[in-house]
């Protein structure tokens, strides 16, 4: 599990790139940038407090832990990722009413197969959900399709950098 | 049966029914292109899901994808990766063209392509299914171009809610003629569900 405590200049001015795998999360403050390639059917989500500039990014894998199998690693459903989020974002000083999201991914690559392609909607559904519970709200979104992306988060600006082969570079 | 649970004979047993699926497979792929293909040696892999989409190169490497669901007696799936350049190649070979001739990925080559899949996981799971005495079938092949780690997701999918770690047997095809450097660097993966373990090995007689 990727604990707050053991990324990379958390809770100073960490310099530099944070990659974050599939199923993990982090939070880091300006001028520390987030990213996490390669979204297909996982969803990308990030928050962002615009005064303190810290921000944090889950690479959501599934929507819900209902239903698992009993796992040391729950950083990677989208109902105990987004809260913790918040949790981490807060107990470092940030007001929870500052925060703001951008999400992207959740698409379906696979499109021929049923199974997989719901498997990003449910993510996209759940995450929204998860957002509306905690009254955050979801600035800019990119999401859907049938194509991969790469999101980077410069915690500086706020401004979500998005990244396929079909569409090239978008900014949220 | 969880992943990690499995015995050195289980192992074992995994890799022997990897290595059988995979030269079929080899062989089929050696037939379609008409000239040999050669097979590394099947690796057997217990992987934790996070670390599934380095599995192959780098993480937003352009891939040609195909993946098939397996109906039957084993849950799971089976999936062929290729970077670009050797799916393009791929498709000049079975037209019986030099490679080069193909540029582009359209919807011809990417029938073609997921055709070559199409046969190499049926030859695949014919083999394990003789082997192992198992009714199994390949669904319709589903295809995608795009960054090989997003392409892995469907492992850690399928596999998330129920283990931390994946199945993963893979084989890796090499067409020595052209040297070291050019060759199909393609790879079959045989993704058993970790619920149908115990089918697999109890037909294997190391439940």
């Amino acid at each position: 599990m990727a604990s707050r405590s053991d990324i990379p200049g958390h809770g100073t001015s960490g310099v530099g790139v944070i990659e974050i795998g599939v199923g993990e999360l982090a939070i880091a403050e300006a001028p520390a940038v987030l990213m996490t390639p390669a979204l297909g059917s996982c969803v990308g989500v990030t928050l962002w407090d615009p005064i303190k500039r810290r921000g944090a990014m889950a690479h959501v894998m599934l929507p819900t832990q209902t239903g698992a199998a009993p796992s040391a690693n729950l950083d990677r459903f989208a109902d105990h990722a987004i809260p913790s989020m918040v949790d981490g974002l807060v107990s470092l000083g940030s007001l929870r009413m500052r925060l703001v999201a951008k999400m992207a991914g959740g698409s379906a690559m696979f499109r021929a197969d049923t199974v997989l392609a719901s498997v990003g909607e449910r993510n996209i559904v759940v995450v929204k959900e998860q957002l509306e519970l905690l009254r955050i709200p979801l600035i800019a979104e990119d999401t859907g399709g049938s194509h991969a992306r790469t999101i980077e988060l410069d915690l500086e600006t706020g401004v979500l950098v998005v990244r396929s082969y079909v569409y090239g570079i978008k900014e949220l | 049966m969880r992943p990690r649970d499995l015995s050195e004979v289980q192992i074992d047993a995994l890799k022997e029914v990897g290595s059988i699926g995979a030269g079929h497979a080899a062989t089929a792929l050696s037939q379609l292109v008409d000239k040999t293909v050669h097979l590394e040696m099947p690796t057997f892999e217990l992987i934790p899901i996070g670390e599934v989409p380095h599995v192959f190169g780098g993480k937003e490497e352009l891939v040609g994808a195909v993946y098939t669901r397996l109906l039957g007696d084993i849950a799971g799936g089976m999936l062929f990766v290729a970077p670009r350049a050797t799916a393009i190649a791929l498709v000049d070979m079975l037209r019986s063209r030099p490679v080069g001739t193909t540029k582009s990925f359209g919807h011809e080559e990417e029938a073609t392509f997921t055709h070559v899949a199409s046969v190499l996981t049926s030859a695949y799971l014919a083999a394990i299914a003789r082997m192992a005495d198992l009714n199994l079938l390949p669904s319709s092949p589903a295809f995608a171009l795009d960054m090989v780690g997003a392409v892995l997701e469907v492992v850690t999918a399928e596999v998330g809610m129920k283990a931390d770690t994946a199945v993963l047997s893979r084989s890796r095809f090499c067409d020595l003629e052209q040297g070291v450097d050019s060759y199909v660097d393609a790879a079959l993966f045989f993704l058993p569900d970790p619920d149908s373990l115990d089918v697999l090995l109890g037909r294997l007689g190391v439940a």
